[in-house]
């Protein structure tokens, strides 16, 4: 019994003097509200707030609350039974604590510029080290370690003027996108990965959707299928997927970045269940058969369909996955990079395939970080930047051909350098793009600039060469 | 184009139909994908603890609590590490293929089939080791004329409630390293919650959670536990016969006695029959009552999985 009231009184003790030790470095951290120092959970979520790792912050947080809350339990409860049940759980919670407050810890010695040697008075006591860096006035935060743009990638919409949502009207042809905005939360915190992208893809289009890497490329169609819901509206020839999905998900064709097929069953199989499952049960045993023979076919999956989905090559297992979606012959087709991992000669193959599909009434949408040796086979080319917020933002919609006059650019590639951020090695000019497609579009010239090549395309002259 | 692109009217597989479609797919990777491996596995595991605990099993009351215990355990083992990462492994395929028409209790009842498949090939199994070690079978059956059908049922159900569980869990997690961690978790509850061999003082209630506790059980029951000699009372007296009272051995003499008129046998039955515990009873309810708790427990586990597999389509990369 005293041993176990020494324990609490030791534990209690610990969790008294970090916060008192927190206190002290809170001045340093600059934290508005001090108090917060001796209240459980909260220390530990400012803490980690002042650090910028809201994440590591809350989950300490959390657990810091529960470990606090059941010393308390332990002490109001003196039944025996209980205690041990109680420890076993402080124990687990123990573990966990000690690994984000390590975590946490390590972030303080960052921002102090201390070395990794201050863990082992960590270790001797938590509390330790944290009142050493608070009282001494030897050791200074350094605040610029702490990258503010990075932290605050997405935390805010940027003011805008205009907004594509409310100059580009919904129309019941095609596809028809309105993303008001998409955002996650972590944590609590709101964070935005697209804003105001508004577009309509006529029928027949193979459309190249455009961007640099965290530009928003994947949220962007994983947002228009319903995949990832955003604040949207999108329309499939007048059908709203996100409030009727269940009678367009047939319609609509979706091959991810990953490989969605099992390794270990046949190409064939694979195939034919795709089929059984997607194809309309009106369509007789012979039809299917037919169609899974085309569609092998086209991709040129004939060979070797009796072998394991798993032993296949990269480009082979792209084509697999394409023939699953391909299958149901989707309005809707969109493509989260066909191409990777495949040779510049497999590629043209596949995307004059895609092109073939357009040309058959349906709207194809494709990510590739190889634009330039197919842009001929694209009708339009849909540019994402991310703006100085770091927010994914409609930079163009256009023809190839506008986008180079646009961009003043000769290729796709310079295209995606000029609105990538400098710290990527781009040229930074994503909000200057974005303003200016923005102030074009509400104008009515966008209209003007896309007239031509629209008409192009509803009459069947796909292709940029066409 | 429109009209002659959309497809709303039609009719597509039904939930039937996606069944037989899935039973088929998880059929094919039973060889491909080495699932087959689980039945010369569980014959390890059935092997080495019937080598064990498997000679008085349904022999003796203690034979009978160790070895249903170690038996029941085994199956749990090989339920739960059947299924563990059958849903987890493919999410984002699931996810994918119910976007474009799977319904997910095609899905999970697929996968409870081809389940059941593998339970009852693990029981075979068990049972064939557990014969070729020599365990004593109950002869006389409750539910069915045949001890050994009895036995085989209750094997199946435990096999196989435990593996509902693996798929249910299977079917909550996101990834196969968290649905690995919990593993451990689940089996640790099964052993020390089942009540049978730790006392639990007020968690006691818990035990009836436990697929430990109720295979043990039915197994106990099935093997007529309380008809069974108790050999416990017999050791500890033979082990203490020395012990003097007032110049005298008592318990030295009892013993003596017992051996001379050959009462050594009829001892132990009396003493089990001393140390019987009425839920052992050998009745149709008993044995019921077992099955039905692990049957329930299975129905939960299911339907748990087809609801949290509903939710899918909220998984975020």
């Amino acid at each position: 019994m005293l041993m176990q009231w020494g324990y609490i009184g030791a534990a209690l003790f610990d969790v008294v003097v970090l916060s008192l030790a927190l206190f002290i470095l809170s001045k340093k951290l600059n934290w508005e509200a001090r108090w917060k120092a001796w209240v459980p959970g909260a220390r530990m979520y400012s803490w980690g707030e002042s650090l910028k790792v809201y994440r590591d912050g809350t989950v300490c947080g959390v657990l810091d609350m529960m470990y606090v809350l059941e010393m308390v339990v332990r002490i109001m409860i003196p039944d025996k039974e209980y205690v041990t049940v109680l420890a076993l759980l402080q124990l687990i919670l123990f573990v966990f604590v000690f690994i984000y407050r390590v975590r946490l810890f390590l972030e303080l010695l960052k921002l102090f510029g201390r070395g990794r040697k201050w863990i082992l008075l960590y270790l001797i006591r938590d509390w330790l080290p944290i009142l050493i860096l608070g009282v001494s006035n030897k050791y200074q935060p350094r605040h610029e370690t702490i990258k503010e743009e990075h932290w605050q990638a997405g935390m805010k919409l940027l003011p805008k003027e205009d907004e594509l949502c409310n100059a580009v009207p919904l129309i019941n042809e095609g596809l028809s996108i309105q993303i008001r905005e998409r955002a996650v939360r972590e944590f609590g915190k709101k964070r935005y990965l697209l804003d105001d992208i508004a577009l309509n893809i006529p029928e027949r289009s193979l459309v190249l959707l455009l961007g640099g890497s965290g530009a928003g490329k994947t949220t962007m169609i994983n947002a228009v299928i319903g995949y990832e819901k955003a604040d949207a509206t999108i329309l499939l020839n007048g059908v709203d997927i996100y409030n009727d999905y269940e009678s367009v998900k047939h319609d609509i064709g979706f091959v991810p970045q990953q490989n969605l097929i099992r390794g270990k069953d046949t190409v064939m199989r694979t195939v034919d269940d795709a089929a059984r499952i997607r194809l309309p049960k009106g369509m007789s045993k012979e039809e299917k058969r037919k169609k899974i023979s085309e569609i092998m076919e086209l991709l040129g999956l004939s060979s070797g369909k009796a072998g394991l989905v798993a032993k296949k090559s990269g480009g082979q297992l792209r084509r697999i996955c394409i023939a699953t979606e391909l299958i149901t012959d989707p309005v809707l087709f969109i493509l989260d990079e066909p191409d990777s991992g495949l040779d510049g000669a497999i590629s043209r193959e596949i995307f004059t395939k895609l092109r073939q599909i357009a040309d058959e009434g349906r709207i194809v949408i494709v990510i590739t970080h190889t634009p330039d040796r197919v842009i001929d086979l694209f009708d339009k080319v849909i540019v994402l930047a991310r703006d100085s917020g770091r927010v994914g933002r409609l930079a163009f919609y256009g023809s190839p051909q506008e986008a180079r006059e646009f961009f003043e650019r000769d290729t796709m590639e310079e295209i995606v350098r000029s609105v990538n951020g400098k710290e990527e090695g781009g040229e930074g000019h994503a909000d200057e793009m974005i303003e200016k497609y923005t102030k074009l579009v509400v104008s009515g010239h966008a209209d003007e600039m896309i007239e031509e090549p629209m008409k192009q395309v509803v009459s069947g002259k796909g292709g940029e060469n066409a | 184009m429109t009209e002659e692109i959309m497809t709303t009217e039609l009719k597509y597989s039904g939930r039937v139909a996606q069944i037989g479609i899935y039973f088929r797919k998880f059929l094919r990777m039973f060889v491909y994908q080495s699932d087959w491996k689980v039945l010369p596995i569980g014959a390890i595991i059935a092997a080495l603890i019937t080598l064990v605990v498997g000679k008085n099993m349904f022999v003796t009351m203690e034979g009978t609590t160790y070895g249903t215990f170690a038996l029941s355990c085994a199956c749990i083992w090989n339920g739960v590490f059947n299924s563990i990462q059958v849903v987890c492994r493919e999410r984002d395929i699931v996810k994918r293929e119910h976007r474009s028409g799977l319904h997910i209790s095609s899905y999970v009842t697929a996968h409870m089939l081809y389940q059941l498949l593998l339970c009852f090939m693990q029981t075979l199994v068990t049972l064939l080791i557990c014969a070729i070690v020599g365990v004593h079978f109950p002869e006389i059956g409750i539910i069915t004329p045949l001890g050994i059908v009895d036995l085989g049922i209750t094997l199946l159900i435990i096999t196989y409630a435990a593996d509902m569980l693996g798929l249910m869990v299977s079917s909550l997690v996101r990834s196969t390293t968290t649905a690995m961690t919990i593993v451990p978790f689940l089996l640790i509850f099964q052993l020390i919650f089942s009540g049978n061999f730790f006392t639990l003082g007020k968690a006691d209630f818990v035990k009836n959670f436990t697929i430990s506790h109720w295979g043990m059980d039915s197994m106990c029951i099935i093997g007529q536990y309380n008809s069974l000699p108790m050999t416990t009372l017999w050791k500890t007296m033979v082990k203490f016969q020395d012990i003097t009272v007032e110049d005298e051995q008592p318990l030295h003499d009892v013993v003596q006695y017992m051996r001379e008129n050959d009462m050594v046998d009829s001892f132990k039955v009396w003493s089990g029959a001393q140390s019987g515990n009425p839920v052992y009873d050998s009745t149709v309810a008993n044995v019921w009552l077992c099955w039905g708790a692990l049957l329930v427990m299975i129905v939960i586990f299911a339907i748990v999985s087809v609801v949290a597999l509903q939710l899918i389509d909220r998984d975020k990369r």
